[in-house]
């Protein structure tokens, strides 16, 4: 168990910057996701945390020792991957044991048998530990690589896109049952994924990665509600957020945003507006999330038209694009609801769920903050 | 053109017969389609829906004729076409991989089935040109294929596949080779594309999200055998069986086995961890008390309440906070019952929750069959 310190850590592969200037503070027994679109770097940091790859420079720290020179397998870190590298020819029993069967890691007998099935019970594999992987399926395969990987009791976990194999349905299963053991696994985790969904419900903290920076580091609540940049407003949700430039003028000393359609403005809150003022933001960039989207089918007040262009269901909800004049709107509503294409339907924008961008450096500058108490309790509990 | 119908079609493969013949289970029947029948109305965009192996694709084939028909017959209107060639069908098909002639241009490779048929030079053009208007191809007409990406290459392979102007268009998992973002970009032009020509269109694909998308009506098969052929709605809303109900939806249904017990005079649900759920109402003619089924409801039609009304207490194992969703995660023994809410407090583990399910949202199946227990009309 340890924490993990990055400091300024840099590669370059032949002209390629893969990481630049990383650097990363993960707390001792905090499970903490490195998320990113594909060739982000987020394997490299994994990698540079192992000792697989050795930076050109920074310097990597568990706790206050400096881990620079010290060999992979003297770093005591375990590693999962996406494909889980199991023994075929050994028992589901003698994999799980394998990683204690090792010179570097050698435990009696007794301890192996112990912790085997102490682990077993932990990912709910226990029927299994006789047969041998080609008699499991993808999911158990990967708490059998998982089970291998805890039984170590490792300074640092490394998990590397451990789900992206699975079909949807297992992922999400799996994903559930890793967040459900999370709390028990004691141990510092680095994990990393694309997926935003694995991303927000297992990291204490997530670090967001784009080219080989790092854009942004929060916890999931963070990262959704507060996106640094535009760029990572995007990454998370199904449904991409719209973002609609929009420009700020000022009409009987009250702030609107002015829309790109006809006759379109919206009173922008008077927190925003403070920030815009203060900033003197004159355009901005509008994200508007499903969420931010009121529809409605015949006209209402303060609405933009729209003509359905397409409607996608996405499993519980259906996703729909709306063409207003020249931009295209997307966001979900509930699957029970039935548009035709080319239907009509009228949107207004909830100014006090959008998030406002800077039109030029794409940088989140405010919202709109709720007076009550996030993860207020009291309703709906028993 | 007229409606397209498949009567009890049942399809083996000759090698396959052979190998099990030994193992004695022909008489079982190792068919790849089962008698299969299918009313597919002109005009109406089909999907036929499945996991691998279940038959789909053999289907496809044999309504294009690139399959013979074991058994059975498949009709256009009264014509019975199930002897006729391929290239008399009036099919255009399009495959998951293009099939393109890569030294050709796009341009070449649309014309391909126009010049074989010595249409004249104007025509082909004149064609061509409008197709590639359609399918949003016109500004790469000179290109080579190969330099392609692979959503251009669909797009031609589909332009290809219209240029004929087909009766029927036959697609088989035209998407499924395409990355998410291009693949949802072309499903909706594919839709657009259906709704401005008109014509009889079959896509055979695993994705459920895609059938869902695109068809006016969906079969499910299964192992050969259709499942249930009805619009997205039936499908969703009233599954036939167990199979079904699992197969459609993201996150899927909760299903979860049950036993019917009491608690003082009212019936209810016993889960695995003996956690129980109130029967509905509706429920309460068909359950036999003691007896084991498996209950079915999606995880947005369980809602979380305060009042003295509801179906079950139970304890949360995981709460995800996924932005505009929350996913509620209850252990019962190896699975979990999940339920999907938009707005809901921050819960932890080991919280109870008061959960009431939308009854007509609320499924009953038979545990061994696997069918639908059907509760009595109302009146």
């Amino acid at each position: 168990m340890a924490g993990i310190r990055l400091k300024e850590i840099t590669k370059t592969y032949g002209s390629v910057k893969a990481l630049d200037q990383i650097s990363l503070d993960i707390k001792n027994n905090e499970f903490f996701v490195i998320f990113g679109p594909a060739g982000a770097g987020k394997t490299s940091i994994l990698n540079v945390i192992a000792g697989i790859t050795d930076p050109d420079e920074g310097d990597v720290y568990f706790d206050e020792k400096n881990m620079n020179y010290v060999e992979p397998k003297d770093r005591d870190v375990a590693m999962v991957f996406e494909n889980y590298a199991l023994y075929p020819h050994k028992t589901v029993y003698e994999n799980i044991a394998s990683s204690m069967r090792t010179k570097m890691h050698r435990q009696p007998q007794e301890i192996i048998d112990q912790k085997v099935k102490e682990v077993a019970e932990l990912l709910n594999i226990t029927e299994l530990l006789e047969r041998q992987p080609a008699q499991a399926s993808n999911g158990q395969r990967q708490r059998i690589a998982l089970g291998r990987a805890l039984v170590r009791n490792p300074n640092v976990f490394l998990m590397d896109e451990p789900l992206a194999h699975l079909d949807a349905k297992l992922r999400n299963f799996m994903r559930k049952e890793l967040k459900s053991i999370q709390e028990r696994l004691h141990s510092t985790t680095v994990y990393v994924t694309h997926d935003y969904t694995e991303a927000m419900s297992l990291g204490d903290r997530i670090a967001v990665v784009n080219e080989g920076k790092i854009v942004q580091t929060g916890t999931a609540g963070e990262v959704y509600e507060f996106p640094g940049t535009e760029f990572v407003a995007k990454l998370f949700g199904d449904c991409e957020i719209n973002l609609i430039p929009g420009q700020v003028v000022q009409e009987q000393g009250k702030l609107y945003l002015k829309l790109p359609w006809e006759n379109h403005r919206c009173l922008l809150p008077e927190d925003v507006a403070r920030v815009l003022r203060e900033k003197e933001v004159t355009t901005v960039d509008l994200g508007a999330r499903s969420a931010a989207i009121e529809y409605f089918r015949t006209p209402e007040e303060g609405c933009i038209q729209g003509q359905i262009y397409t409607n996608e269901p996405l499993g519980n909800k259906v996703e729909l694009v709306v063409k207003a004049e020249q931009a295209m709107i997307r966001f979900t509503v509930k699957v029970d609801e039935k548009f035709q294409i080319d239907e009509k339907i009228y949107l207004r924008f909830d100014m006090e769920k959008c998030l406002f961008f800077h039109s030029d450096t794409k940088e989140f500058l405010t919202r709109h903050q709720r007076q009550t108490v996030r993860g207020g309790r009291g309703n709906g509990r028993a | 053109m007229a409606e397209l119908r498949l009567n009890h079609v049942y399809k083996m493969y000759e090698n396959t017969a052979k190998k099990k013949r030994k193992a004695a289970s022909l008489k079982q029947g190792n068919y790849a389609v089962k008698d299969l029948s299918l009313v597919i109305p002109d005009g109406e965009f089909i999907g036929i829906l499945g996991p691998s192996g279940c038959g789909k694709s053999t289907t496809l084939r044999m309504i294009a004729g690139l399959e013979e028909i074991t058994k059975g017959e498949i009709q256009i209107g009264d014509q019975d076409i199930s002897r006729l060639h391929p290239k008399d069908r009036g099919i255009g098909l399009a495959f998951e991989d293009y099939a393109l002639y890569p030294p050709l241009s796009v341009y070449d490779n649309i014309a391909f089935c126009l010049k074989a048929h010595k249409l004249p030079k104007e025509e082909v053009r004149k064609r061509v040109l409008e197709i590639a208007g359609i399918m949003k191809v016109e500004t790469l007409l000179e290109e080579k294929v190969s330099a392609l990406s692979g959503g251009q290459k669909q797009r031609v392979n589909i332009a290809r596949a219209l240029v004929r102007n087909p009766d029927i268009l036959l697609l088989d998992e035209p998407l499924s080779h395409l990355d998410g973002k291009m693949r949802q970009i072309l499903r909706g032009e594919i839709k657009r594309l259906h709704k401005m020509i008109g014509c009889t269109t079959i896509l055979v694909t695993h994705d459920q999200m895609e059938a869902m998308s695109l068809a006016d009506r969906i079969a499910i098969m299964k192992l050969g055998v259709l499942q249930q052929y009805g619009t997205p709605e039936e499908i969703y809303n009233d599954p036939v069986n167990l199979f079904v109900a699992d197969f459609i939806g993201e996150p899927p249904m909760n299903l979860l086995t049950v036993r019917v017990g009491r608690k003082g005079e009212t019936p209810v649900f016993v889960l695995k961890n003996q956690e129980t759920i109130k029967v509905p109402r509706k429920f309460y003619p068909v359950i036999k008390d003691g007896e084991e089924y498996i209950i079915g409801i999606r995880p947005t039609n369980i809602e979380i309440v305060n009042g003295e009304t509801y179906d079950a207490l139970l304890e949360v194992d995981v709460f995800e906070n996924l932005g505009e969703e929350k996913i509620i995660s209850i252990r019962i023994e190896d699975t979990f019952l999940t339920i999907v809410a938009e707005d809901t407090e921050v819960l932890e583990k080991g919280d109870k929750i008061r959960i009431k399910m939308k009854e007509d949202r609320f499924y009953l199946f038979d545990k061994t069959t696997g069918m639908r227990i059907r509760e009595p009309e109302r009146r």
